[in-house]
């Protein structure tokens, strides 16, 4: 259980967040994690242009290459969408962790096949975060 | 009479000379491969190869052996020069008896080691080998051992350099795994313990050759190998230019190479290179690119633990080992892969006499349960015993993050840098500032009748007082803080100045480096 105080109009509020699983470390030294905690959306703005809100969407086909988490950390942004054609080394997402955006990239060129993640989502090492095929 | 001698000469030799035959030689190169002689060739001075044991045969009379002749017992070996410099060779024939090791095969192999060993130059061994001769039995076991032991003997006394071109399985992938460097061609090389065929019969899965043990599954995943080369003559050029980095042996000192690059080239880009917001990432390779001779650097390992460089590169004309933190790669953290792959470079550096130059911008050990079941406090040890025990000069230059464990890991003063340059960018800290300021301002926080602002005011408090190179400089932990534009003239003139260093360390076997 956290609790954390938040100023909303100026007043202020006590609030209590209990955390399921996820990982502690990274998210309670990010840059406002009180913010980050309550309200994912008002995380810090992305500056790319981001294709209109993805969505986290079907899973991977046969034979697509699966872009994995490399570290723990949040997804802070998705910039590309399904069905879009990226060339290799294209930035797919931002991933959060280290107190870094970390820029996944395409290993290969093709067409993104799934998204599994949602911006704000939670992320272990290992987890399928695109498929490209 | 003595023409009739000479003609047996000749024609013996030409025997050896035709190795398998036409119909193997031509299916090695349908194969894509070289032969065992053609590669000697490409990796010699022309002309200067000298080969031994010419007429060695072997021995064995079990089951249709007596029959089989082998030209060369299927192993081609001797002495040449490359760029000038004396280097040792082995180079196995696929198309004789399928490369297999045999006694003899053996023995000309172990010869040649132990007179590269005793003359002090290197050795490169080309490997494509179906592995033992089953039909000689424990002789070909008892030679793989005496290779084995050679291969240790020889560490750190002569570079071993282990080139993979076709099969190599079974014990044989331990004589390429003690070497010092592991080339592999892509897609005919293979390395692995047990083969595919194996694997099925024993746990059922069913995989190929290629991604089981091919180059890319090696230089990416396993990191046995440290470099990758897309068929033989590019594989080959690279040994070329990997040895021109390295000395003939441990008491020499690699060769100087002039350049026309000049040695007070101020890096005007540097000055805005790192990003503003700490938290972007940039491409480290840039900043190595700009400072090195000529933008030269050979990189090892390129494809395994991406997120730290280990790159040999020049300065003023002399070989220096970089180890680099890559930003852009998993935030630039330390894992378990990253400090094996740091280590065994420290110790390749400190072992060949090649001054070491850290650029540090590390945002500390990666967090995760499988980075600590997989023993990241064993792993990262061996990065910090390395730095410790390398009595080469060490240049340590703090571009970005210092932080923390990995601050110290990444060689800082204490673990035995001659010097600590920092970019006025450098953070050296216990910790970033978000987290500090909780953990050190937490009461301040909570009591505060607004502790978001209060919050955010202490991290400013501890950014002002941490976040930069000054109070390390202050303490003496940093000799300088520089100018990033001036930093290949200032690492040219320390290296220089550090050139005469004599550094040793308490008589013993051998010290003990966690595993």
């Amino acid at each position: 259980m956290k609790k954390y105080n938040i100023t909303v109009n100026g007043t202020a509020y006590e609030v209590e967040v209990e955390e399921v699983g996820g990982t502690p470390v990274i998210t309670s030294s990010a840059p406002a994690p009180a913010v980050a905690h309550v309200a994912p959306t008002s995380a810090p703005a992305a500056p790319a242009p981001a294709p209109a809100t993805p969505v986290a969407s079907s899973t991977p086909s046969a034979g697509a290459v699966e872009v994995e988490s490399p570290m723990p950390g949040t997804i802070l942004n998705v910039l590309v969408s399904q069905g879009q054609a990226v060339s290799d080394g294209d930035v797919l997402l931002i991933l959060e962790a280290m107190k870094m955006e970390n820029e996944i990239v395409a290993p290969q060129a093709g067409i993104v096949d799934a998204i599994l993640v949602e911006k704000g989502a939670t992320v272990n090492p290992g987890d399928v975060l695109i498929s490209i095929k | 009479m003595a023409t009739r001698k000479l003609e047996e000469l000749r024609s013996r030799k030409r025997k050896v000379l035709d190795a398998g035959g036409e119909k193997r030689i031509k299916a090695q190169h349908d194969a894509g491969k070289l032969t065992a002689r053609e590669r000697l060739d490409v990796l010699f001075d022309e002309g200067s190869f000298v080969e031994l044991d010419v007429f060695v045969h072997h021995r064995s009379s079990n089951f249709d052996m007596a029959e089989k002749h082998a030209p060369g017992d299927g192993v081609v070996t001797g002495y040449g020069t490359i760029d000038g410099r004396l280097v040792y060779a082995y180079s196995q024939d696929f198309t004789v008896l399928g490369g297999s090791l045999g006694e003899y095969h053996a023995n000309k192999i172990v010869k040649v080691q132990e007179m590269a060993l005793k003359v002090g130059a290197p050795i490169v061994g080309l490997n494509d080998s179906g592995g033992a001769r089953i039909q000689e039995g424990v002789p070909s076991l008892s030679g793989f051992g005496k290779i084995f032991k050679n291969n240790t003997i020889s560490s750190g006394v002569i570079p071993q350099i282990s080139v993979i071109m076709g099969p190599c399985a079974g014990g044989a992938v331990y004589s390429p795994a003690i070497t010092d460097f592991v080339f592999m061609v892509d897609k005919t090389s293979q390395m692995f313990i047990t083969g595919p065929q194996v694997i099925k019969a024993v746990t059922g899965e069913e995989i190929t050759a290629e991604e089981l043990g091919g180059a890319k599954t090696h230089n990416t995943v396993s990191g046995v190998a440290h470099f990758m080369g897309k068929d033989d003559e590019d594989t080959l050029a690279q040994v070329k230019e990997l040895l021109s980095y390295l000395p003939a042996n441990n008491l020499e000192t690699a060769p100087s190479v002039p350049t026309a690059d000049d040695i007070n080239r101020l890096i005007p880009e540097f000055d805005d290179i790192i990003p503003e917001n700490p938290n972007k990432a940039y491409d480290v390779i840039k900043i190595i690119e700009k400072i090195a001779d000529d933008g030269r650097h050979f990189d090892v390992a390129p494809h395994y633990a991406k997120n730290i460089i280990t790159t040999y590169i020049r300065l003023g004309g002399n070989t220096v080992g970089v180890v680099a933190n890559q930003p852009s790669v998993s935030a630039g953290s330390l894992d378990i892969n990253a400090s094996d792959k740091a280590a065994r470079f420290v110790r390749r550096c400190d072992a060949f006499n090649i001054p070491l130059l850290v650029l540090e911008d590390v945002p500390g050990f990666l967090p995760g349960t499988d980075q600590e079941s997989g023993g990241i406090i064993r792993h990262g040890a061996k990065l910090l015993y390395a730095f410790c025990e390398a009595t080469v000069p060490k240049v340590t230059m703090v571009l970005r993050k210092a932080y923390g464990g990995a601050y110290i890991a990444m060689c800082n003063k204490e673990l035995g840098a001659d010097l600590v340059y920092a970019w006025p960018s450098a953070e050296i800290a216990v910790m970033g500032a978000a987290g500090a300021a909780n953990i050190v301002f937490k009461n301040d926080i909570k009591n505060a009748a607004d502790p978001i602002s209060m919050r955010e005011a202490k991290i400013a408090e501890y950014e002002d007082k941490f976040n930069n190179p000054y109070e390390a400089a202050a303490l003496g932990y940093v000799e300088d803080v520089i100018e990033p534009r001036t930093t290949r003239q200032r690492l040219i003139s320390a290296f220089d100045m550090l050139e005469s260093k004599r550094e040793s360390l308490p008589d013993k076997k051998h010290g003990n480096i966690p595993l």
